[in-house]
């Protein structure tokens, strides 16, 4: 048989290479470990960097699958602004007599899910661009929180749940627990199941793939919904983290996502990355920041490198020959 | 007639389609047997790919019948094309860049390998396997699609398409191949006429191709379509490349299809000079002049060098050596800018994404060039855009509802005049068109004729290559035959001293 291919390739590896995430990450913490004569890998500062990366984590799992099919999800922080608030209301509080007990899960999550859907439907059915439909939303639901809520704080009671993220299991922290789970169990879906073919072949190409009768808008409809369940989850935890509701708690969670996803590997023209390089962005993100405040280093100029590492992030991963003209 | 003895596979029956101003297919009838190869022929415009369309479901027809072994269907897409057996393998390709070669293979019909929920990969790749042996390609799977050549793609696409044939219980697929062979080496395209007529014994196929000579090889049957109609069915083993080129053409196929009595002989003056122009790889040194009006057609198979010459001469390449001078001013090399400030103009083959922008107005096209001479002031006049864009309108006769009409709403025939109209209103002195009626229907083509002639009238030089043989020869003056990147003869085309297009072929390959 005539052989007509090149050498052998390696799709698993290429569609989601992580070797150079690693690499960065062992660079990362290499330095810092001299920077600061080893108290950067001191047990106590590994436990800080899981618990502070959880949360970051689920929600990058959550927003990169979005970014593969080649769109982005810009509503995090308002859809969980809203979420948050509305754990004030329903969970065990000072302010009324609510007390849905663990009821407050699937409903957080299912809600949080629906303003997934609704940013699928957005974009899908009224056809419009998820850079806007997003941005739109996550100021809606920023809005309705803050109306909803007075812009007051809601300090939460006793609940099973403050217990649950703040505790830990074999020293490691539950919430990073939760994080590797839901990795785990999207990269499998990735990997094995057709929904995860359709949502990388919607990303290498959308026309091509609805051609050969995948049903692309409920696709991407699930694949915004999927993420609105994380953000709603991830609303959950920071709400009972910090024992009190308020709307600002949303604030400042969507660039350290979106640099997670970018320094993950995932490519902002779609089509490339997935689950663990969503998960090793965070992880990498946390640990850049963790070691920076073990350095004392001025948190303006934490936020300066942050900036740097996310265009360079983009940088290496983008496909410049999908992009005809940069705008 | 033995024919009639051999069952239909698929049959479409008084197929008419039609677009606005044009009947692109007029009750066309197209019929395959089983385990059967027919070449479908044509020239561009002809019907070949609206009709291809029809067969795969893309398009619905007008009216007409559609019968598959014998019972009448109704394809809605091409995934339900799929389903019936019936697949096309593209031009320009189906498969998804980012996943792999089995991953594309078995992309949205993965649910045959479902194993308690999750697909299964070990019955995946022994599938897989087992379906590419038939094309011959052992290779690994993991493959992704960017990474492979366009053989391998082809391939890939053919197994697709017997698969899922296989899949859904179709006896007999009907697989249709657009051009297969312009994108392979010699020794790929060996091997797919080998296994095309390998799985002859297991399908039927749909050979388009503008080599006539590997149709008349390759096939069994054909079946040529002219301007949207069925003209004629042959024997391929009794068929011949001169009667078929003919009936190609047709009889209509006259002189004064590219208005040859409006032909004007050149001026003396030398506006465009070529001097020891070449490019490693792509031609050698090359030397040749235009005069004043003259209409110059470079004529080669693909790879002879003569697009790249005119990706030198447009500033669009920058040649190893050499100099390209206008009206005497050498020009600076690879510099498309200042090319077009000197007087040379472009007309790409590929309008939609060089030559015009489909998002804006005619006038806003047509202007596009000139809009310092427009200005009143410092600022461009409305006004005067308008009188200026009005003017070209008329005189290039493009039709369109107003000079604020989207370029993207007019038909190829009027974007085509359009991108023309631009470069007259800048007043240049030469202008390279690249297959200049590529996708434009009949009436269109000539009024872009009539234009060429009237440009040449108006003393503006040109450099052309065609979409045929016989484009070329009606229109110019003189003919440069490139072969293998080598200048290799020249040939005058006298307003009535034409040479024949077989005189050409001969010397082209």
């Amino acid at each position: 048989m005539p052989r007509l291919l090149p050498a052998k390739g390696r799709s698993w590896f290429r569609r989601s290479g992580i070797g150079g995430q690693l690499l960065s990450l062992v660079i990362v913490m290499g330095i810092f470990t001299i920077g600061t004569k080893g108290r950067y890998v001191s047990g106590a500062n590994l436990q800080v960097i899981l618990s502070l990366a959880a949360i970051p984590a689920i929600i990058s799992i959550g927003l990169h699958q979005v970014v593969v099919l080649g769109g982005i999800d810009l509503s995090v922080e308002g859809v969980v602004a809203l979420c948050v608030v509305l754990v004030g209301f329903l969970a065990h509080n000072k302010f009324n007599s609510n007390d849905v007990g663990l009821w407050i899960v699937p409903i957080i999550v299912g809600f949080g899910g629906l303003a997934g859907v609704i940013n699928g439907l957005l974009n899908t059915k009224l056809r419009i661009p998820s850079f806007i439909s997003t941005l739109g939303m996550s100021w809606v639901l920023w809005g309705l929180a803050v109306y909803v809520s007075k812009g007051q704080t809601v300090p939460l009671l006793k609940n099973p749940l403050s217990v649950f993220v703040n505790g830990t299991l074999l020293g490691i922290p539950d919430l990073a627990l939760v994080a590797f789970v839901l990795f785990l169990v999207i990269q499998i879906v990735q990997d094995r199941t057709r929904f995860g073919r359709y949502l990388y072949a919607i990303g290498g190409d959308e026309v091509l793939t609805a051609q050969a009768g995948v049903n692309v808008d409920r696709t991407k409809i699930i694949v915004f919904g999927i993420a609105g369940l994380f953000y709603g989850l991830s609303a959950l935890f920071l709400a009972a983290e910090l024992e009190s509701a308020q709307a600002i708690t949303g604030n400042n969670l969507l660039f350290p996502a979106v640099t997670a996803v970018a320094v993950g590997g995932v490519a902002l023209t779609g089509g490339i990355g997935g689950a663990k390089n969503a998960a090793l962005g965070a992880l990498i993100v946390t640990a850049l920041n963790d070691g920076l405040i073990l350095l004392n280093v001025s948190p303006y100029a934490q936020e300066a490198v942050n900036g740097f590492v996310l265009v360079t992030a983009v940088a290496l991963t983008i496909d410049r020959r999908k992009l005809g003209f940069i705008k | 007639m033995g024919m009639t003895a051999k069952e239909p596979a698929l049959e479409l029956e008084r197929i008419t389609k039609s677009y606005p101003g044009v009947v692109a297919l007029d009750e066309v009838n197209f019929t395959v047997h089983r385990n059967e190869i027919v070449g479908l022929i044509g020239e561009n415009g002809a019907g070949k790919s609206t009709l291809m369309r029809i067969l795969i479901g893309l398009i619905q027809p007008d009216a007409g019948l559609y019968r598959l072994r014998g019972e009448r269907v109704t394809l809605r897409d091409p995934a339900s094309a799929a389903r019936h057996g019936v697949g096309m393998v593209f031009q320009e390709g189906s498969l998804v860049p980012n996943l792999s070669i089995m991953e594309n293979l078995f992309l949205c019909h993965e649910i045959g390998f479902r194993k308690f929920g999750f697909l299964s990969q070990r019955a995946m790749r022994k599938t897989a396997s087992a379906v590419l042996s038939l094309v011959k390609i052992a290779s690994d799977l993991d493959t992704p699609i960017s990474d492979t050549t366009p053989a391998v793609r082809q391939m890939v696409e053919i197994a697709r398409l017997l698969w899922l044939s296989r899949l859904y219980h179709q006896e007999n697929p009907v697989l249709v191949l657009d051009e297969p062979t312009t994108v392979l080496t010699e020794n790929e395209r060996i091997t797919l006429f080998r296994i095309l007529t390998d799985l002859k014994r297991q399908a039927s196929i749909i050979l388009i191709s503008h080599r006539l000579q590997e149709i008349v090889e390759n096939s069994d049957r054909i079946i040529i379509l002219k301007d949207g109609k069925n003209v004629a069915e042959l024997d391929a083993r009794r068929a011949n490349i001169a009667d078929i080129e003919n009936k190609m053409v047709g009889h209509s196929f006259a002189t004064e299809r590219y208005r040859e009595d409006e032909q004007v002989e050149p001026g003396n003056d030398i506006v465009l000079n070529v001097r020891d122009l070449s490019k490693r790889g792509e031609f050698e040194p090359f030397n040749f002049s235009v005069r004043k009006g003259e209409i110059v057609s470079l004529v080669g198979l693909v790879g002879s060098g003569k697009e790249a010459v005119c990706r030198c001469i447009t500033g669009l390449d920058k040649p190893d050596s050499g100099s390209v001078s206008l009206g005497g001013k050498k020009l600076a090399p690879g510099s498309p800018s200042e090319t077009v400030r000197s007087g040379i103009g472009h007309i790409p083959i590929d309008r939609r994404s060089e030559g015009l922008a489909l998002g804006m107005t005619v006038a806003e096209n047509v202007n596009l060039l000139v809009l310092d001479r427009l200005k009143v002031a410092g600022l461009i006049s409305p006004v005067r855009e308008k009188k200026n864009a009005d003017r070209l309108i008329q005189d290039c006769r493009i039709k369109t509802p107003s000079s604020s009409t989207m370029c993207a709403n007019l038909s190829g025939g009027n974007q085509q005049k359009t991108v023309i109209a631009k470069w007259l209103s800048s007043k240049i002195r030469l202008l390279v068109l690249d297959h200049p009626t590529r996708g434009v229907d009949v009436g269109a083509k000539e009024e872009i004729y009539k234009l060429i002639r009237r440009l040449a009238g108006d003393g503006i030089s040109m450099i052309i290559m065609c979409d045929t043989l016989e484009e070329d020869i009606g229109l110019c003056n003189r003919m440069l035959i490139m072969k293998d990147g080598r200048l290799t003869s020249e040939m005058t085309c006298a307003r009535d001293k034409k040479p024949s297009p077989s005189n050409i072929i001969a010397l082209i390959v």
